[in-house]
């Protein structure tokens, strides 16, 4: 099997996860006991525009019709207006992508470096005190709840050492002079989200990459390159680490659909405004249309890193290619 | 002198406790964790102040640490070791509670796909990689936020999304114990698929199955304090989460309300990392894929 026909093959099935998290995502907004339709409709409203209201946008349809109007306006990019903004959801979600993007790609970047560095480390020195250590530092990353993680930098660092700003990703009406000083700007504001992110995210990926290097220098090859005296460097970088980076890259794609979630809090935290902040703002004030559509395009891109994943993957290990 | 005899799982559980000794992180996790259960259950005892809705002292509303109140107040002037004491039941319930929940569904799935084979195994590990792609978090929320904030709510969120890793674990276990001499000349001998299961099968993944729960309540417990975090936590049930999202809605960051912010979060992190402390040590010892490095 070529790339090609491996690439059709798991693009059929990231379609096919998309549909699927489409229904998952209609019926889970009408699961609610009693009036399907109270998730839809804001409660601040009068009985009579209510009834209105509900028929205009076809609520008071069967299911079904329902359903196949949901899909109707998904494929032509409608995903319904918001409550408390008053403006189509999808404007609100795209505008905060950016600022998520930057956000979790830079975040991740220093996630992968600290990761495969440590766990370089951790695996070459295995069972000494530096690979103990290291153990606990990953575990402890692992427990250690994000937003309070990032609510502690922010206290020390934003509000006693007054060294970050607290909120927002740029500062208000500032006219700046050059795109420079723009930039550094936002740095400025992204660098505590970033490495709180960046440093909690840490201990899953490290203990990964740990164990995936651990089951390389476990391999005949790298015994028989030992044996007939290849120097440990050579072995390291020609051997270990080339055949790890395989399993590595895909989980590491994969783990960018678990950031998403510690990417909710962080936002939250420091007001950033994203669309984690905007999920968070959301369920706070029962704007059902931004959490249902927010959550749609965070699912849809997470199969879509998935499948990015997978394509990676294939085109890297030729045996899933000649299988 | 008597000899004692010992039977078979003595034996075992015996060589199963001489290894876990041997690891110092596994033995400090399960201190840390009695210590935690310790202090939870006698809460109503070691507390000095009550922590209802009316208990706070008006006198003392958002005071840092003093005498009178070791670890400050908060915005009702409770006391806050009062209310950590507490918290730490509230926490440890829902991470056990919705385990019990992960653990059921995740064997279930895990143990038919790698037993039967076949459709049901394509079926059901189709059914998991949905769950598995879906970010956890947003999914929690959404169900949670949908549900209400409830008790049992967060219990229920929490157990009927976290149990795809003890599937797959289950899954690979089972798909090579099925292959093993003894399971075959049971089948042999014309023994059922159920006395199979539960014969041969159960047993020989229950100790997978304990280290995956172990593992899980620690994740279970992380869950809980971001959504509790995120407002969707019971307001009636103060867990260590619910107690950092009213520090965080009184302004605590950027009051500097230090000793609201730390004690909660810092027993959480304790706790998760007891119990992924003991999950790490026993997975070491039960997974025969780790173990054979």
């Amino acid at each position: 099997m070529g790339i090609g026909r491996v690439a059709i093959k798991r693009g059929i099935n990231a379609i096919v996860l998309i549909g699927m998290v489409t229904v998952i995502n209609f019926f889970l907004f009408r699961i609610m006991p009693g009036d399907p339709t109270t998730m839809m409709i804001s409660p601040r409203m009068t009985h009579e525009t209510r009834r209105i209201i509900l028929h205009k946008f076809g609520l008071d349809q069967p299911l079904y019709v329902q359903f196949v109007r949901y899909i109707q306006q998904l494929l032509s990019g409608n995903l319904g207006i918001s409550f408390i903004y008053q403006r189509p959801v999808l404007d609100l979600i795209v505008e905060r992508i950016p600022n998520t993007v930057l956000l979790l790609l830079s975040s991740f970047i220093i996630t992968v470096i600290l990761s495969i560095i440590t766990g370089l480390v951790a695996a070459w020195k295995r069972g000494s005190k530096l690979d103990i250590s290291l153990i606990v530092f990953g575990l402890t990353m692992h427990a250690l709840p994000i937003f309070w993680l990032g609510g502690l930098l922010l206290l020390y660092f934003s509000v006693q050492l007054d060294l970050f700003p607290v909120i927002g990703v740029s500062t208000p009406w500032l006219k700046h002079e050059s795109v420079f000083s723009y930039v550094a700007d936002v740095l400025h504001h992204l660098f505590l989200p970033m490495m709180t992110l960046g440093i909690g995210n840490i201990g899953g990926l490290f203990l990964i990459t740990r164990n995936s290097l651990l089951d390389v220098f476990a391999e005949d090859y790298v015994t028989t390159a030992r044996a007939v005296g290849v120097p440990s460097r050579t072995i390291l970088f020609r051997n270990v680490l080339r055949n790890a980076m395989l399993p590595l890259v895909t989980i590491i794609m994969l783990r960018l659909g678990f950031i998403i979630g510690g990417a909710v809090t962080t936002e939250t935290v420091f007001t950033w405004p994203g669309v984690g902040l905007l999920i968070y703002r959301s369920v706070m004030q029962e704007d059902y249309p931004v959490l249902q559509g927010a959550f749609l395009i965070i699912t849809i891109s997470a199969v879509l890193a998935n499948f990015m994943a997978e394509i990676i993957y294939g085109y890297l290990d030729p045996r899933v290619r000649y299988e | 002198m008597q000899k004692v005899k010992l039977r078979g799982y003595e034996k075992s559980i015996i060589k199963f406790w001489s290894q876990y000794m041997e690891s110092k992180i596994g033995l400090f996790g399960l201190a840390l964790l009695i210590f935690f259960v310790f202090v939870s259950a006698f809460a109503n005892i070691l507390a000095p102040y009550p922590v209802g809705p009316k208990d706070g002292d008006s006198k003392a509303i958002l005071k840092p640490p003093t005498s009178k109140y070791v670890l400050g107040t908060d915005e009702l002037g409770r006391d806050m070791l009062s209310l950590i004491l507490y918290g730490g039941r509230v926490s440890l319930m829902i991470g056990m509670l919705s385990t019990l929940m992960t653990a059921l569904i995740g064997t279930i799935v895990g143990v038919s796909a790698g037993y039967f084979g076949g459709n049901t195994e394509e079926l059901l590990m189709r059914f998991t990689d949905i769950f598995l792609v879906i970010p956890g978090l947003p999914l929690m929320i959404v169900l949670a936020s949908i549900l209400g904030a409830t008790f049992w709510n967060m219990i229920f969120v929490i157990g009927v999304l976290g149990w795809t890793g003890t599937a797959r674990v289950l899954r690979a276990q089972v798909l090579s114990l099925k292959e093993k001499p003894f399971i075959e000349s049971a089948r042999a001998i014309g023994a059922s698929d159920a006395r199979i299961i539960g014969r041969h099968i159960l047993p020989n993944v229950l100790p997978l199955i304990v280290a995956q729960m172990v593992l899980n309540i620690g994740s279970s417990i992380l869950s809980a304090s971001s959504l509790s975090f995120l407002g969707l936590g019971d307001p009636t049930h103060l867990s260590w989460g619910m107690t950092l999202h009213y520090a965080f809605g009184v302004g605590a960051l950027f009051s500097n309300f230090y000793w609201y912010l730390i004690p909660p979060g810092f027993c959480i992190t304790l706790v998760v990392l007891a119990f992924t402390f003991i999950g790490y040590s026993l997975d070491q010892i039960v997974n025969p894929r780790i173990r054979r490095r």
